[in-house]
């Protein structure tokens, strides 16, 4: 998922000019620390405190989108700055969240009303809806304006135009979809399957899946290297990140991470994992696949997404 | 029609599996016990031995400690769960596993997934078994006996009460 987000982000010029050269920012949310951190250069540069339990993070148009499921609402915060900018109320439970490139609109996943809703930045407004499989879980957006939605219970995914939200297809993936990550080139969708233990490879241009391949105890997040050789999947159970070989789709690398990782990201040759009961972020060298730095961060750390300055990908 | 004839027992089992709601709950507790590594181990080693030393297990069967097997736990309460190993480690003294379906009146859950794991600590053995759960209505207005606190009240005392009889079984020399 973040690799897609991080081709969206465009922040402002006239923010740009502000601010200090940095490549990019990894935004983590903590669900029970209730905070957006910020994470720059491989450290914590700064925590913003945000409404109660957030589960999802994206990014995109120089805005940063929290998920509140248990909240009834999405938080808007400035990429730049961190800082909460407003509330939007949702009636849903929502959970994951894609970000269009011209940052007017946002995707919601409604986890208990199989729903997704396209709403207005500004206020919330509900713009289109379509239905959903069971339990949507993650959303992710190609540059073609499709969106890609892991119908966790339903164990498919489906894919809308999102536009008119109409359905486009309806793919039949491993058991428990959940995360999901476009190829660079977007040829490819990655899924990873949380009962099944696999990651499901579907190709975007006839909308089937290609092939099922084991990754790891419960994979939880996914993230794809920006040549599009390696992927990255974080295994909640067994508190690894596996690496798979894009062309061969077998595991190169187990890498030992904190317990119950979630969402993954890439920035800058490092891969950033959220450690959602060991309440650190591990950050991963991917020239050597070792992790090389554990960052403390508020309590409960579930999803990472890059916001990157300078508007393309790590 | 021969199509949705297949398709339909899997659409039924699927059903039937484990929906869990977005916000999940950590439950965490340990114990030290007065024996070896090796000696703690031994008794609770035995994935579906559980119901040995677990002083609210009436009885429980499985299909082996290993990658992939399962055990079943009958609560005193009545109620009973199934529970798959996602990882057996016997070199670590530690495993991971999962549950299946829920069972509101064994545990008030809908989905958890833990890891038990035995370690040294000065003569003896650290005992730590954590995990992470759902609550049992996962709904936004879930009733005060599903709630997030009535998961974590009786996951915390699932655990150590577990413990507890753990440490009793190994130091007493005994299981229940």
């Amino acid at each position: 998922m973040s690799s897609t987000l991080v081709a969206r982000v465009l922040v402002p010029a006239l923010v740009l000019s502000s601010l200090p050269a940095w490549a990019g920012t990894v935004f983590v949310t903590s669900q029970q620390g209730a905070q957006l951190a910020r994470v720059e250069e491989g450290r914590v540069t700064g925590g913003t405190a945000v409404a109660s339990a957030p589960a999802t993070v994206a990014a995109g148009g120089g805005l940063v989108f929290l998920s509140h499921p248990d909240g009834h609402a999405i938080t808007v915060a400035d990429a730049a700055t961190g800082a909460v900018l407003r509330r939007l109320p949702y009636g849903g439970q929502a959970f994951g969240l894609a970000v269009p490139a011209d940052g007017r609109s946002l995707f919601v996943a409604d986890w208990s009303g199989n729903r997704v809703d396209r709403l207005s930045v500004e206020d919330g407004t509900v713009e289109a809806s379509a239905e959903t499989g069971r339990d949507p879980a993650h959303l992710v957006l190609d540059r073609a304006g499709r969106l890609f939605v892991a119908d966790r219970e339903s164990h498919r995914v489906s894919v809308f135009d999102g536009a008119r939200m109409t359905r486009l297809a309806t793919i039949p993936v491993g058991t428990a979809p959940f995360a999901l990550a476009l190829s660079p080139d977007e040829r490819r969708l990655y899924v990873g399957n949380v009962r099944s233990n696999d990651v499901t490879v579907i190709d975007t241009g006839s909308l089937t899946a290609l092939a099922t391949v084991p990754a790891g105890a419960m994979p939880y997040g996914l993230a794809v290297s920006p040549d599009g050789a390696r992927i990255f999947v974080t295994n909640q159970h067994a508190g690894t990140v596996t690496v798979l070989d894009a062309a061969s789709l077998t595991i190169q690398a187990r890498i030992g991470v904190g317990r119950y990782p979630e969402g993954i990201a890439l920035l800058d040759g490092k891969a950033y994992v959220a450690n959602w009961f060991s309440d650190t972020v591990s950050v991963i060298d991917l020239a050597t696949l070792k992790e090389v730095a554990r960052l403390p961060v508020a309590e409960g750390p579930r999803s990472v997404a890059v916001g990157s300055t300078q508007g393309g990908a790590p | 029609m021969r199509l949705s004839l297949l398709v339909l027992p899997l659409a039924l089992a699927a059903t039937a599996a484990l929906a869990h709601g977005p916000t999940p709950q950590k439950v965490s507790q340990s114990i030290t016990i007065k024996a070896s590594p090796d000696a703690v181990w031994k008794v609770a080693g035995d994935f579906a031995g559980i119901g040995r030393w677990h002083p609210a297990v009436a009885k429980a069967e499985g299909s082996g400690s290993k990658d992939g097997g399962s055990r079943t736990v009958t609560f005193k309460n009545g109620g009973a769960l199934t529970e798959s190993l996602d990882e057996y480690k016997p070199e670590e003294h530690s495993y991971s596993y999962r549950m299946s379906d829920p069972d509101l009146k064994a545990l008030p859950v809908s989905s958890y997934s833990a890891t038990f794991t035995v370690s040294p600590d000065g003569d003896g053995s650290k005992v730590e078994w954590m995990g992470r759960f759902y609550r049992g209505d996962t709904g936004n207005e879930p009733p005060e006996n599903l709630s997030d606190e009535a998961g974590r009240e009786a996951m915390n005392g699932f655990f150590s009460e577990g413990l507890k009889g753990l440490k009793a079984a190994v130091e007493g020399g005994k299981a229940k």
